[in-house]
């Protein structure tokens, strides 16, 4: 029987949606074009060539080393390009993702990841095409709502404010807005106007949010109802204590 | 009115947290109902800042021009929004204005609201005011500023100008 990897345990839908976005397993929701994606982004004009830091590595000559033959590179490794990195800010009020699991989705579904996850925004660093397919992959389907999470490059303040009045989580530098019922864009994620309003779709309801969300919340799904997580969570735990006062380590 | 905060019966506090950050158009109408609540003193509006300029990153120095920086009428007086309102601390005369507050706020609010009584601003001159104004005279030692009502409604070192609004003085006094 074929290997079936089990991600989290528990059986509320906060768990179940956890293990969704681990295995990537998620709906496509809305549709975001290269362009768009490029533009919002903001490392380099939409259509232009990829800068590269370093020639292709087909053209370098690598020095003969058993892991580079076994190791297949990136798209992006291969053709030399540049570092970027992407940043979500995800509201505590039942973002579909949290930064961790964005972290788990990445390092578990792509390659060349160097993701770095804080309470309320993730980043994550990755030659630029792998990053664009990879931002792209997480934009476009249920583990990003563009009313509760935001590509931001920098002033991520939102994750824990209570949200607008309109139900969209709080933006310093107004980079997308509510406007006809979806929400668009029309600066980068560092905050500079781009030549186009980009749209991002509809925000989720209160209620699908709630369904969506992979937060645990006690107005929602707490944590604590989760039994076989709390186990989990405690086994980690007690296991991680015990590993840390090996006196011989 | 009386123009001195420390002559005033009991003067009470309340801050009103609004479920919600508030658009300007509710915030504008959250407080001239308040403004119209017979018994505030004075009121201060708290919430997130809302730069005119990108502050870091690679956009540093590039205009924000937020939409919520909007230009509100409160009484007779304009002014413009720095921050998306998140809260506003009321001090009222005495205990029989809390209900009137209450009243204004269930009207000007479409959502639910925390109403709590207790200690937000300061009542009286600190060494910092005294530091900031001085004394009134070599002989009188209380602080000099004709109406004590501004003490911890803005930071020592911001200007009153841009910051702080008399609302209906004249008709009041």
């Amino acid at each position: 029987m074929a290997y079936k990897p089990q991600y989290y345990p528990g059986n509320t839908s906060v768990a179940k949606n956890r293990r969704k976005h681990m295995s990537d397993d998620v709906e496509k929701l809305r549709d975001i074009s290269d362009e768009d994606l490029t533009a919002l982004l903001g490392h380099r004009a939409p259509g232009s060539d990829y800068p590269s830091t370093h020639p292709p590595l087909s053209e370098m000559g690598e020095p003969e080393c058993s892991v580079r033959e076994v190791v297949e590179p990136t798209p992006g490794a291969a053709a030399g390009d540049r570092v970027r990195y992407s940043q979500f800010a995800d509201s505590m009020y039942n973002a579909p993702s949290v930064p961790y699991w964005r972290s788990y989705h990445a390092a578990i579904n792509f390659r060349g990841v160097d993701p770095g996850t804080l309470s309320g925004r993730q980043v994550n660093e990755m030659r630029e095409r792998d990053m664009e397919e990879y931002t792209k992959r997480q934009m476009e389907t249920e583990m990003t709502c563009p009313g509760l999470a935001g590509l931001r490059g920098c002033t991520v303040h939102g994750h824990s404010l209570r949200l607008q009045e309109d139900g969209t989580m709080f933006d310093m530098l107004d980079r997308r807005r509510l406007e006809g019922g979806v929400i668009v864009s029309d600066k980068d994620q560092v905050g500079v106007p781009i030549d186009r309003k980009v749209n991002l779709g509809k925000p989720m309801s209160e209620a699908e949010a709630a369904k969506r969300t992979t937060f645990y919340r006690v107005d929602n799904v707490s944590f604590r109802s989760d039994k076989e997580v709390v186990e989990h969570v405690q086994k980690v735990w007690e296991l991680r204590t015990k590993y840390g006062f090996q006196p011989k380590a | 009115m009386v123009k001195t905060a420390s002559v005033t019966d009991k003067p009470i506090q309340i801050k009103v947290f609004p479920q919600r950050l508030l658009q300007p158009a509710t915030a504008e109408k959250l407080l001239n109902e308040i403004d119209q609540v017979k018994g505030v003193i004075r009121m201060l509006i708290g919430g997130k800042n809302l730069p005119r300029k990108v502050t870091c990153g690679p956009g540093t120095g590039t205009d924000v021009n937020h939409p919520n920086m909007e230009i509100i009428h409160v009484g007779d007086c304009a002014f413009e929004l720095h921050v998306m309102v998140g809260e506003v601390i009321v001090e009222i005369e005495n205990e029989s204005a809390k209900e009137d507050l209450r009243k204004a706020c269930e009207r000007a609010l479409p959502f639910s609201f925390e109403f709590k009584q207790g200690h937000f601003i300061k009542k009286k001159a600190t060494l910092t005011d005294y530091g900031k104004y001085g004394f009134k005279s070599k002989t009188d030692d209380s602080i000099n500023l004709e109406d004590e009502r501004i003490l911890g409604l803005i930071d020592p070192h911001a200007k009153a100008e841009t910051n702080l609004c008399v609302i209906g003085t004249e008709e009041k006094s």
